[in-house]
């Protein structure tokens, strides 16, 4: 069982451990992946399908699709680690505590991340990247800053959860402001491999996307827990509640991972 | 999309009949004077288009209709898809819709072109993606067609 805590509230024990279960993972497999198949997962399901359908951005299954993406690499950490509570911890970027220390994500945060837990000489190398580059980049606060929690209560103050056309184009929706102002803005606020196809690359993606997740659990206890949309499969290039979310295994439905409490993690 | 798609339809309708006026003029040139041939005019290029020097790297771009506009950077490809996209602007202007361009770098970034306010768009997310290039080149990932 994970119990998700805020960077701010990890011990350096916890800190070390998940830095290392990430690299472990890096060059072992478990359950049949290893990290560059995340990578992967997320370059390919970012564009739309051959069959014309949107998994993982600019789609109503932006929230489900990262859900189960973070809740399968929780449970391959947890494997390479032999650590059953292994957990990712999340990032509030509306608070003063970063994640780019020495002991933890690197502090290096403007280029080459050349020193620290994901550096080269530590055996992290980027995967895939549209960079020529073999180290980590990052950018950060040179294209934008955070979001303010001003901004998160105004996103959280969204009322329906999605509506049509279900692409990034909708104004009024919880999915579409949550993802243009809040998950796009600290893409671009970290920049570098963050700003790109292949973010994955890192590992500040999990703490970003952790803490998305958590404001979307805090949307839906507030909103209801059964509440996506769309609830039919009637509409062409979307997941509906019940259509399986490739490519994971078939059943992982948006309503499949609706309530956290059965997924075997939770939030502290 | 649809207004982009008729502006760039006029633009391209009006530049296809100047390039076709100019041939005309150039044969009859040589066969009235007989003198050296004109030189040879390629179609009449978007005037948008760039190739220059930014920070360092050799930027290149190309305006084509229907937003299939193409960028290099010192030779190399970025490919650019279009996306509808709400767009809030952090001065607290008010929210809308319009039609962005994105790429592997700037995933998450969508950059506005047309030939009225944004028509320095494409140039900008040139200038966007060197910053998060600094010292290195685009890798051949970034050259890879991908649908949103």
């Amino acid at each position: 069982m994970a119990v998700r805590k805020s960077v701010t509230a990890m011990t350096s024990a916890e800190k070390t451990a998940f830095a290392n279960a990430l690299r472990r993972f890096k060059t072992t497999s478990a359950n049949g992946r290893n990290y560059n198949w995340y990578i992967d997962q997320h370059v390919a399901f970012f564009s739309r399908t051959s069959d014309g359908i949107s998994f993982a951005h600019q789609s109503p299954s932006f929230l489900p699709w990262h859900r189960e993406y973070l809740r399968l690499l929780e449970i391959d950490l947890q494997a390479v680690s032999g650590n059953a509570n292994l957990f990712i911890p999340y990032w509030d970027w509306t608070g003063a505590a970063s994640p780019f220390t020495a002991d933890f994500l690197g502090s290096i945060t403007n280029g080459s991340v050349s020193t620290g837990n994901f550096s080269p000489p530590w055996g992290w190398t980027v995967y895939r990247s549209s960079i020529a580059t073999t180290s980590l980049q990052r950018r950060l606060g040179q294209s934008t800053s955070r979001p303010t929690a001003t901004t998160v209560n105004s996103v959280q103050a969204n009322t329906v959860y999605d509506q049509s056309p279900w692409n990034s184009s909708v104004s009024t929706g919880y999915r579409s402001r949550n993802e243009v102002q809040l998950h796009n803005r600290v893409h671009n606020y970290v920049g570098g491999h963050m700003g790109t196809r292949e973010a994955p690359n890192d590992p500040v993606f999990w703490l970003h996307h952790c803490n998305i997740d958590r404001l979307w659990w805090l949307w839906q206890r507030t909103r209801g827990i059964d509440t996506y949309q769309p609830r039919t499969g009637t509409t062409s290039g979307v997941v509906d509640n019940t259509e399986t979310m490739r490519p994971f295994a078939t059943g992982r439905t948006p309503a499949s991972v609706r309530d956290i409490s059965t997924l075997n993690y939770s939030y502290a | 999309m649809a207004d982009l798609n008729r502006r760039a339809a006029l633009r391209y309708g009006a530049a296809g009949a100047v390039a076709v006026v100019t041939a005309a003029v150039g044969i009859q040139s040589v066969a009235v004077s007989g003198s050296a041939a004109a030189p040879q005019r390629a179609p009449a290029a978007d005037p948008r288009d760039f190739d220059e020097v930014h920070k360092g790297k050799k930027i290149k771009g190309k305006h084509n209709a229907g937003g299939k506009h193409e960028l290099h950077i010192n030779g190399k490809k970025l490919e650019l898809s279009a996306i509808e996209t709400l767009f809030v602007p952090e001065d607290g202007s008010a929210p809308y819709v319009g039609v962005g361009f994105i790429s592997a770098l700037n995933h998450y970034d969508p950059v506005e072109i047309d030939d009225d306010r944004h028509k320095e768009g494409l140039k900008n997310l040139a200038k966007k993606v060197i910053e998060t290039l600094g010292e290195f080149e685009l890798s051949d990932e970034a050259a890879r067609a991908h649908h949103h």
